[in-house]
């Protein structure tokens, strides 16, 4: 079958956009660049992280409300494929395809750091590749990343200590589907062990082979 | 046509906690001694949108409210006429 296509969002302010395409293309997925104006034509989606529009009026709320957002919304009713991931998990919250909100720290600062997390749901086509219950490592780095928790929803990911204040821990959330996935750390960031860690490539490697069928 | 000017208050709920405000809090607390017993830091919004009449001009500024400058999951907000 052919390769399957990824396309990453460019939002201005957008900063982890080419860390997401190098990610992808290091699994083997097809990439490219989009914009706000631009049609979807891919498998996957990925919102990437960074400070649409400098995050002034709220986290993610423009980024939001731009044209791209209704092209979102049509492709994961078709059943497409999204990840967002930072300040695109904060968009995905402004869009209301996930539920809850991300607020400031508890601590009130920017938190930069290689975190541990507790992969919650791994029957997910994006986590697929972990073990229930397994402990990995992937950074963080935000201001806005305490989730707070609106009404029930499916937990991947859980911090394994009090990082920001976030409801239950909570680091990572998809819809019941399992279509619509978005989370604070950087798997983007950590697909190499000089990287720190290399346990993010494992949630591109997961959605990858899922959509090649294997 | 003519122009309206409002002020939008926006607010975190009750619920939901507020470290920037908490932290100013502590400062005139323990460092200025004045016995703040309640901060909340929300934002504010001074709006002007050209309509036949107030009534029109306000609901303008609620729909703007509603459709993105207020998050109504975590925030509330009051308009007032200025």
């Amino acid at each position: 079958m052919s390769c399957p296509r990824a396309q990453v969002v460019v939002y201005p302010g957008s900063n982890c956009d080419r860390d997401a395409l190098w990610a992808l293309k290091y699994v083997g997925f097809d990439t490219e660049f989009i914009d706000v104006r631009s049609k979807i034509n891919a498998d996957l989606v990925v919102l990437p992280g960074g400070f649409s529009y400098g995050d002034y009026l709220r986290v993610g709320a423009v980024a939001a409300r731009e044209p791209i957002a209704n092209e979102i919304r049509q492709f994961v009713e078709n059943g497409g494929f999204v990840i967002g991931i930072c300040n695109g998990f904060q968009i995905l919250l402004e869009m209301e395809l996930l539920s809850g909100a991300l607020l400031q720290n508890s601590s009130g600062r920017f938190i930069c750091k290689i975190v541990e997390l507790e992969v919650v749901d791994n029957s997910n086509p994006f986590t697929r590749y972990f073990l229930k219950g397994e402990r990995i490592r992937l950074p963080i780095a935000h201001g806005f990343g305490r989730y707070v928790k609106t009404e029930d929803v499916n937990v991947v990911l859980r911090y394994t200590s009090d990082v920001n204040g976030s409801d239950e821990q909570i680091a990572g959330i998809s819809n019941f589907r399992g279509n619509i996935f978005g989370l604070m750390p950087h798997p983007e960031r950590a697909v190499e062990k000089n990287l720190g860690s290399d346990d993010g490539l494992r949630v591109f490697l997961s959605i990858y082979n899922f959509l090649r069928g294997n | 046509m003519p122009k309206y000017q409002f002020m939008i208050d926006i607010q975190y709920k009750s619920n939901v906690r507020d470290p920037r405000g908490e932290t100013i809090k502590r400062v005139l607390n323990e460092e200025y001694q004045i016995p703040v017993t309640l901060l909340r830091l929300g934002k504010s919004i001074r709006i002007e949108v050209e309509a036949e009449n107030e009534e029109e001009a306000l609901k303008m500024v609620h729909a703007a409210c509603e459709r993105i400058l207020v998050n109504t999951v975590t925030e509330t907000y009051e308009v007032r006429r200025i």
